[in-house]
């Protein structure tokens, strides 16, 4: 592989960037693929396969040809509402998953850079938040201050935008509770049953560090549920 | 849905050229039957023997680090590996699990 694609792989990485590399295993040439650019000349007439294997986001050989296909897809976001214990936790533990995490606290003296150095923190109300680190069907909501001035906006939220996952901290007392609030505010029954409250697969353990690795349990089997 | 576990491997092998050194990037292209990592899967070897990354469970990782060291060695720029089931006589080489895959073994260099 020529540095040139090296390097363009690892940018388009770091800018979170959907792609694939193609590699002809006889000739040894790599080609970069973009859904809505056209191919290079001589690997053209296998467009319609090379798209159907991005799509389908499985790595392999191009059927009756020299071509193998590895697809780049976007980490799937997590927002984290809390700069809490917890989340401290969560962020570490999720390093190595490539997940793209934000942790959304108005309070400023639990959103600090010595807390999180190296998460995405974003130090406002959620609506607010929100604006910079929208929500949608592909994000992943975890409500974990058990404030409900703070979690029921972004719950809301995330009910609206349909995050694939959402899950709130606090007993199944608090759960029913806040989702008779959600009920008053106009979400059905439907919507506050998505919701995983209490948070995290039970297994016994009630400690920060535990909490977050149930958490991360749950999410990861979201997502392969999905 | 699939997340892109994305092992970092890449830019581990450009902190390597950085330093210098001859790096071979080794993709699993292909697998038959149960193999431990799936297609896709990578793994880098550098001219010092170094290696991150996988392509098996660790049952054949040895066997592609000597190969990677002898590409490093050859004019060529590429080659494709495979591995078997394991037999007695390559008991360190072959997969324990019964499964096939195939291995791409490739240069991280411009051409000459």
């Amino acid at each position: 592989m020529q540095l040139k694609i090296l390097k363009e792989i690892i940018s388009l990485k770091n800018s979170k960037k959907e792609f694939s590399v193609i590699t002809n295993l006889k000739t040894g040439k790599s080609y970069i693929f973009f859904i809505d650019k056209t191919l290079d000349e001589d690997i053209k007439n296998l467009e319609e396969q090379i798209k159907q294997s991005y799509l389908s986001r499985r790595d392999g050989m191009i059927k009756g040809s020299d071509l193998f296909v590895k697809n780049y897809h976007r980490p799937i976001k997590v927002v984290v509402i809390g700069a809490v214990h917890i989340a401290q936790f969560f962020v570490e533990y999720a390093r190595h998953l490539n997940l793209d995490i934000y942790i959304i606290d108005p309070r400023g003296y639990f959103a600090s850079d010595k807390r999180f150095p190296t998460a995405n923190i974003i130090n406002l109300w959620p609506k607010e938040a929100f604006q910079y680190c929208p929500l949608d069907d592909n994000t992943a909501l975890i409500a974990l201050t058990h404030d409900p001035k703070i979690d029921d906006p972004a719950i809301q939220e995330g009910l609206k935008q349909k995050c694939f996952y959402i899950g709130a901290l606090g007993s199944k007392k608090t759960h029913e509770n806040r989702c008779k609030r959600l009920m008053e505010n106009g979400f059905n029954e439907s919507q506050t049953q998505k919701i995983f409250g209490p948070i995290g697969i039970k297994f016994g353990g009630r400690s920060a560090p535990e909490i977050a690795l149930s958490i991360i349990f749950q999410l990861m089997t979201e997502i392969y549920k999905q | 849905m699939k997340n892109a576990f994305d092992e970092k491997i890449l830019d581990e092998a450009d902190q390597w050229l950085e330093q210098n050194k001859k790096v071979i990037l080794a993709t699993v292209v292909q697998t038959w039957g149960s193999s431990p990592r799936p297609t896709g899967s990578l793994m880098i070897v550098n001219d010092s023997g170094d290696f991150s990354g996988s392509v098996s469970g660790g049952c054949v990782e040895g066997e592609v680090v000597r190969q990677c060291l002898d590409l490093i060695q050859e004019e060529k720029k590429f080659k494709k590996i495979e591995f078997k089931v394991s037999n007695e006589s390559a008991w360190n080489v072959g997969l324990a699990c019964g499964g096939e895959i195939a291995i791409f073994l490739e240069k991280l260099e411009d051409a000459a």
